[in-house]
């Protein structure tokens, strides 16, 4: 009688460590899982000099890995939901989409021209290119992974960016001097005068903000009722970001950041960069400024709340990166 | 039928490379000379030959670094911006000279783009600077 009994005993201890044991697996890659989609961020450097991608890990402040893509990259914009990245290849005119999951090259989408920068629609349903050769913002169905539509527009069409607001995306015309601004349906809605060369462009709320090269100034133009406001930041400034009532502008020619406060409108502070700082970007939940460096091949990293300095990360040959590149 | 290849591949290759966008060109070059960063950042700042060609736009003496931009007109690239920096070498006595140019080349429109006018006209002609340059200044400096 005892046996028998003993004996069940053990066999139900055993099945409990198997229950046991396989729900504690399916936590392990329940958090695991979740930890991968949803906690690493990551800074995406397109390095025209080599072809390839750099991956930064935000968190660790480490390289992750290096992917080829087609020749000479420059432009870039993340799908923050999809987690999609596209980088425009000047030299192959097309785009290469990167799975940022997986980091992970999907697709090449061939355009038959230069692509010189990127930016996606709130939706995440369509990505626009200017076409600096042709004159054209290209639209990019993300369903599709093909061109879809193009746009005649002015001029050397240069920077974009993308109101989410009023669902504009905004155009700069280097050789022109202007900016331009379209609707949803493709509508010019105003055509506006900015400084001398107008490169990098950012836009948010009833805001578009232009970096004008020979300048050395930024524009902020008002989408509401056109009005302008300049201010002067340091010799060429490439691109420019605002976060919290606060623009930070690359000085390419000073190795410099410019760091201006909106409602003061004074500099609050001008900070080294490595060689040439062409783009930034900024990672809100880590309070981070990513700048990439053209002349020393590396990016170099700021904390947004003390507006110092952390870290310079070699990265590869002639980094730019040219549009959001964080995924956040 | 060898040659034949050959000079398909070589077409190809040369119209990938006429294609490009308005890409700005690199060329950074070192060269290492036997003083001290600080002896050779202040022959750096007095030495001349350098002003023939570009003209000192700032200078920094806490990161050791130069920034020029271009006086010469009759050059076959254009938007030329550069900096020379001094870095310390492998001892006291040592220093490492870095230029670093940037640039485009003078055609900017739809390709074709003339003979004369691209990026591989432009490198070659700023190479054609930046190396002799640097090794007139070492010789200048290591003279002394």
């Amino acid at each position: 009688m005892v046996k028998p009994k003993k004996l069940s005993i053990f066999n139900l201890k055993n099945s409990n460590i198997f229950i046991l044991t396989f729900f504690l697996i399916i936590l392990y890659f329940y958090f695991s899982y979740d930890f991968k989609v949803d906690h690493v961020s990551k800074a995406y450097i397109t390095n025209q000099g080599d072809n390839t991608v750099s991956i930064v890990d935000l968190e660790t402040l480490k390289k992750l890995k290096t992917l080829d893509v087609g020749v000479a990259p420059l432009g870039i914009t993340i799908l923050q939901k999809k987690k999609l990245v596209f980088v425009g290849n000047v030299g192959t005119d097309d785009i290469s989409v990167i799975d940022a999951v997986n980091d992970r090259l999907i697709k090449t989408i061939k355009l038959g021209t230069a692509p010189l920068s990127l930016a996606s629609n709130f939706e995440e349903t369509e990505v626009y290119v200017t076409d600096w050769f042709k004159n054209n913002v290209l639209t990019i169905s993300v369903d599709e992974m093909r061109v879809t539509s193009s746009l005649s527009v002015g001029i050397t069409p240069s920077g974009i960016a993308y109101n989410k607001k009023y669902q504009y995306q905004v155009i700069t015309n280097r050789d022109a001097n202007t900016l331009e601004i379209y609707d949803k349906d493709h509508n010019l809605v105003k055509k506006i005068e900015t400084g001398n060369h107008p490169f990098g462009v950012y836009s948010e709320g009833n805001f578009a903000y232009v970096a004008n090269v020979y300048d050395d100034s930024v524009s902020i133009i008002s989408l509401v009722d056109w009005s302008k406001y300049e201010f002067l930041v340091g010799a060429h400034p490439y691109n420019v970001r605002v976060h919290n009532k606060v623009a930070y502008v690359t000085n390419t020619v000073d190795d410099t950041i410019t760091i201006y406060d909106l409602d003061s409108k004074k500099t609050i502070k001008t900070l080294d960069t490595g060689e040439t700082p062409e783009n930034l970007d900024l990672n809100i939940k880590l309070n981070l400024l990513v700048v990439t460096n053209w002349g020393s091949d590396s990016i170099s990293i700021f904390d947004t709340q003390n507006f110092q300095h952390i870290k310079e990360i070699k990265t590869g040959a002639q980094s730019r990166s040219f549009g959001d590149f964080i995924l956040q | 039928m060898k040659k034949i290849i050959f000079t398909l591949l070589a077409i190809i290759c040369s119209t990938s490379a006429l294609s490009h966008g308005p890409t700005p060109q690199k060329v950074q070059e070192s060269v290492t000379i036997a003083a001290s960063p600080a002896k050779t950042w202040d022959a750096l700042k007095n030495y001349s030959e350098f002003n023939k060609i570009m003209k000192v736009r700032s200078f920094k003496d806490k990161t050791m670094k130069i920034k020029y931009e271009l006086i010469k007109t009759d050059v076959p690239f254009s938007d030329y911006n550069a900096q020379i920096r001094v870095k310390k070498g492998a001892n006291d006595n040592e220093s490492i000279v870095q230029w670093t140019a940037r640039f485009y080349r003078t055609y900017k429109l739809n390709p074709p783009i003339p003979e004369g006018q691209d990026d591989a006209t432009a490198v070659a002609a700023v190479n054609k600077i930046v190396g002799p340059g640097l090794a007139g200044f070492k010789k200048s400096v290591e003279s002394k």
